[in-house]
């Protein structure tokens, strides 16, 4: 019994009370998938979802962003620094779990899996997204009018419409569970009962999302604004020749 | 030929030998548990191809649910051995020693860590036991109703094994002591302690590391609401470091 000695000199250590600081970084990763970046996800489909309204409409929702004040110190403080932080942190708890789901092949299990996968999935596409969207090829903020050209001719390609769809799926996805994540770690949702209910509502905002960001992309495959130039007639009208009334 | 229950079961001599596993052939009977099996097999240690092995060594001790002792993998999952029935388990039935815990030998393992996780926690109620104190104050029926079931737990480390984020990397405290801290921090008297054990748990490897894959509550043999628990000290531990920050 002589290697029984000291109570846990092997194995997964005790906890380390009163030590580190875990605690505040884990929670801020928690808070963070919401505020910003969950309020930013809802902003960016309620935006993109003006390109349903067609080619007049998104450009005057991307001007209306781009116009924004201070706008560089949102993007850099509102979205790409929390956003890399959720990521990055995000991979840390990612690589330091063990899953386990073919040995307990459960619901929540599974959902635990799904919720690092679509998190990097969604991270890899987000990555490509920001470069092709905003670092590269025709610039929007000095160029808004040239919006739902430049979607349109990216969506083109099916290996990009396919990623786009893709990300939509695993955005909405993380984001929606990441909802019921939260409201189960900060002791939002601590009956069953209420757990099980977020679920459901987690379940609607998913669908919700996953839906509008496919309508989105369909608006910009709509026959009505094919081939949308990159600079707009300076008339709404004209751009829907040939179907009147088609736009409201 | 009389019916047979085949048994696969890993063995390991010492902490620093390498696994190997034999198999049992015993004959079959009426409410044969793994427990009984078990016993069998030590008492008589003979493999399948009729050779003559050492005895194996588990632990166990009450035989019906209420210590906690012989909890190990019965065909990959964390459960108890002696309420895992024969008749109702896939043969051959593979028993495996906890893979997160140190092996002492075959199918005992060391889990002094739990032991250490609620000494850290403080799970208990300080009394000064030096003079009579009088009786306690009294607990309604409905605190009586939630404290109970968290007091059902037997220290088996089931919701430890199957957990995901339970491991070396993360040190994570698991599920039953984080229940226990909801169980004293209801106690009338356990009460005084309350801060510190929250505070305890905000420590690296503390409530923050839960992933909420909820393998804990489907394998806890004593069905203690452990996500519930979770959830609930999730919020007292946030609460305690919202007072910790702004008020001292």
């Amino acid at each position: 019994m002589a290697g029984l000695a000291s109570p846990v000199a092997r194995g997964v250590p005790p906890l380390r009370a009163g030590q580190g600081h875990s605690f505040f970084w884990r929670r801020l990763h928690s808070l963070s998938g919401i505020v910003p970046v969950g309020v930013f996800l809802l902003e960016h489909f309620i935006s993109n979802a003006f390109a349903t309204n067609g080619p007049h409409a998104y450009a005057d929702q991307v001007k209306f962003l781009t116009g924004l004040p201070f706008l560089i110190f949102l993007e850099v403080f509102g979205i790409y620094l929390p956003l890399l932080y959720h990521s990055l942190y995000g991979f840390y708890i990612w690589f330091r779990g063990d899953s386990n789901l073919s040995s307990y092949p459960l619901h929540g299990n599974f959902m635990y899996s799904a919720q690092r996968w679509t998190g990097g999935i969604a991270f890899l596409y987000m990555g490509w997204h920001t470069y092709t969207m905003r670092f590269s090829g025709i610039h929007l903020i000095t160029n808004s009018q040239a919006a739902f050209h430049k979607v349109q001719v990216e969506l083109q390609n099916p290996w990009a419409l396919a990623f786009y769809v893709i990300g939509i799926i695993t955005a909405s996805w993380h984001f929606a569970y990441g909802l019921y994540l939260f409201c189960s770690k900060w002791g939002i949702t601590v009956s069953d009962r209420s757990r099980k209910g977020m679920l459901a509502f987690s379940t609607l905002v998913a669908i919700a999302f996953i839906a509008v960001g496919f309508a989105t992309v369909a608006a910009f495959f709509n026959p009505q604004w094919r081939n949308t130039p990159e600079k707009l007639p300076s008339s709404p009208p004209a751009i829907e020749s040939g179907t009147p009334g088609g736009q409201r | 030929m009389a019916r047979t229950v085949i048994l696969k079961i890993k063995r390991q001599d010492n902490p620093a030998a390498q696994p190997h596993w034999e198999e049992f052939e015993l004959t079959w009977k009426p409410g044969m548990n793994v427990i009984s099996s078990m016993m069998e097999i030590a008492a008589n240690p003979v493999t399948r191809e009729r050779k003559p092995t050492t005895s194996i060594a588990y632990d166990s001790n009450c035989l019906e649910e209420v210590c906690g002792s012989c909890a190990m993998l019965i065909n990959g999952r964390a459960r108890m051995a002696c309420s895992a029935l024969v008749d109702k388990l896939e043969q051959p039935i593979t028993l495996e020693p906890f893979t997160k815990f140190p092996v002492i030998r075959d199918l005992q393992v060391d889990r002094s860590v739990l032991f250490e996780n609620l000494k850290r926690v403080k799970a208990w109620v300080p009394v000064d036991g030096t003079y009579d104190l009088g009786s306690g104050p009294r607990v309604s029926p409905n605190e009586q109703e939630h404290a109970y079931p968290l007091s059902r737990c037997i220290s088996c480390c089931c919701c430890m094994e199957a957990c995901p984020q339970f491991n070396e990397k993360t040190g994570f405290v698991g599920a039953a002591t984080i229940a226990q801290v909801r169980l004293f921090n209801q106690h009338p008297t356990g009460k005084a302690l309350k801060h510190e054990r929250l505070q305890a748990l905000m420590g690296d490897g503390g409530i923050q590391e839960c992933g909420y894959a909820q393998n804990c509550v489907e394998v806890c043999p004593k069905d203690i609401p452990l996500t519930t628990a979770i959830a609930d000290t999730g919020r007292e531990v946030i609460k305690q470091a919202f007072k910790d920050f702004f008020r001292s």
